[in-house]
């Protein structure tokens, strides 16, 4: 660390080596949003509360608020940027559109990562258990029901088709 | 000792400002050559989905498929003014301006239509993508074929619509009149467990039935029913704002708790509807009405459990161990009681 407080940011970001110079000593949420511009994670609480920063680091959910920035180096990040397109979308996407799962949107990109998450380790949860995988990610518009639905469709939807949540598995 | 209680509660809502306070919305949307139509509406879309509804809306009244519909919302400085996203009046007031702006478009659609096909303008109608002649089906004209003659041929390709749900003000005597547009309506029907020795309300089941008057799109309907009752639920149970010299003690989400998925049992939607003769397709505002019978819902169920009444939201573990007997009386601020209240002369 320099005296502008510069570190070397080496890792791998939705898929993509990335090799800059960063201001260090920030949360690794400010360091997606500003430095790389996939403003997908939202800072919802900024306190760990809300989830809606979620993202996985190593293939593990992560809350990026609370994550420093460097604990990310050499290891690798997966964005909502880097699940699924538009076109194709993931399994879990899909089922939550299809569901009705999405109203005002502040809370979807981390509970598509925390369903991803869940799905990843426990490819068929009861109801219980897929309640207890989003239970760290507040959502102030559909109720909750909808996107456990959802969720609990997209497993179907996996294991019907022999995939596991992995991002790479589930876009193929 | 785990109690169980049901409770009901019921609630009517004036749906959008009342009481001659200005309430309008206005609507574009013009027609482009290969028939698609662009919708321009200055309402805030928040997530409850008033984008899709005013493109569903503007379809049905053109009879063009949903895909050819697209909007611009809330641009100030191409939309007309919607007033504001609030007060459960988006469907009511903005649904209504788009289509009034559809019917304007229809004048000189229809106009040529008339022409093209030598049918009387006002027998035309429209559906399944086409302009037809309701006396005689064979005699039509493909939306799309009748939208580039319209450009061809110069004419008027967009339309506006203005919608103003004003009401009168009130007596300022008496407080009587009709203050509002219209009225909806929603009952909610709950089963809670109150543990006596925690002072924990758990919810076990909560129905919703809320007068939508039409559900234009139901699965949206059904989102505000259960994310409102939840917000209700939240209210009833979890949330309380404190203040102290106009200052919040608790504006985080640590410390202002909010349902989490574990803490809300699955809603059971009811949609009711009860056609509104002034609402575009007999519909009406859902938004709020499906939040507010939440909390008296709750506590008629708590009262029903442990044949206490809570007197003030929310009803948290204190305050209902407090409601037992079981925590110390603390000197709270006095309520008013519904026995309290100063009931009018008639």
């Amino acid at each position: 660390m320099d005296e502008n407080n510069l570190v070397k940011m080496t890792l791998t970001v939705n898929g993509e080596e990335v090799s800059m110079m960063a201001k260090g000593g920030r949360r690794l949420l400010d360091f997606l949003r500003d430095d790389l511009h996939l403003t997908g994670s939202k800072e919802g609480c900024g306190e760990g509360e809300c989830g809606s920063c979620t993202v996985l680091l190593d293939g593990h959910s992560v809350l990026s608020c609370l994550t420093p920035m460097e604990r990310a180096i050499g290891r690798s990040v997966v964005t909502i940027e880097g699940v699924g397109s538009p076109t194709n979308l993931h399994p879990v996407q899909a089922a939550l559109l299809d569901e009705g799962g999405v109203q005002c949107g502040m809370c979807t990109p981390g509970m598509v990562i925390s369903a991803i998450d869940l799905l990843q380790r426990n490819p068929d949860p009861t109801v219980e258990e897929i309640i207890e995988g989003i239970s760290g990610n507040l959502c102030r518009c559909t109720g909750y029901k909808k996107i456990i639905f959802g969720i609990q469709h997209a497993a179907e939807e996996l294991r019907s088709s022999g995939r596991t949540g992995m991002v790479k598995e589930a876009t193929r | 000792m785990k109690l169980r209680g049901i409770g009901v509660g019921a609630m009517m809502y004036g749906l959008g400002y009342g009481y001659a306070r200005p309430d309008f919305s206005a609507t574009d949307i013009e027609l482009a050559p290969d028939g698609t139509v662009t919708i321009w509406n200055g309402a805030s879309e928040l997530g409850q989905g008033l984008t899709t509804l005013l493109c569903q809306l503007v379809a049905q009244e053109l009879g063009i498929p949903y895909e050819d519909t697209f909007i611009i919302s809330a641009d100030t400085g191409r939309t007309p003014d919607a007033g504001p996203v609030s007060a459960s009046r988006s469907t009511y007031v903005q649904g209504n301006s788009a289509i009034k702006a559809c019917r304007d478009l229809k004048g000189p659609l229809s106009e040529l239509a008339g022409e093209l096909l030598k049918v009387d303008p006002d027998r035309l109608i429209y559906k399944d993508g086409l302009v037809q002649d309701q006396e005689d089906p064979n005699r039509s004209i493909s939306f799309h074929n009748l939208a580039g003659e319209m450009h061809k041929r110069g004419r008027r390709v967009r339309g506006s619509g203005y919608h103003n749900i004003t009401t009168a003000d009130v007596d300022p005597e008496t407080s009587q009149g009709d203050a509002y547009a219209s009225y909806a309506w929603a009952s909610q029907l709950a089963e809670v467990e109150v543990d006596t020795e925690m002072g924990l309300v758990t919810v076990l089941r909560l129905a919703s039935a809320t007068d939508a008057g039409k559900a234009i799109n139901p699965k949206m309907v059904e989102g505000q029913i259960e994310g409102g009752a939840v917000q209700g639920l939240g209210f009833a149970l979890m949330e309380e704002m404190k203040v102290e010299q106009g200052e919040f003690k608790n504006a985080k989400l640590s410390t202002y708790l909010i349902p989490t998925a574990a803490d809300v049992p699955m809603v059971e939607p009811l949609i009711v509807e009860v056609f509104d003769p002034t609402g575009p397709y007999g519909a009406k505002g859902v938004a709020e009405p499906a939040t507010i019978p939440t909390a008296p819902t709750i506590f008629n169920a708590i009262t029903n459990a442990t044949g206490k009444r809570v007197r003030s939201t929310p009803a948290s573990p204190e305050r209902v161990l407090r409601l037992l007997g079981k925590l110390e009386e603390e000197e709270e601020e006095t309520q008013l009681t519904f026995e309290d209240m100063p009931y009018p002369e008639p």
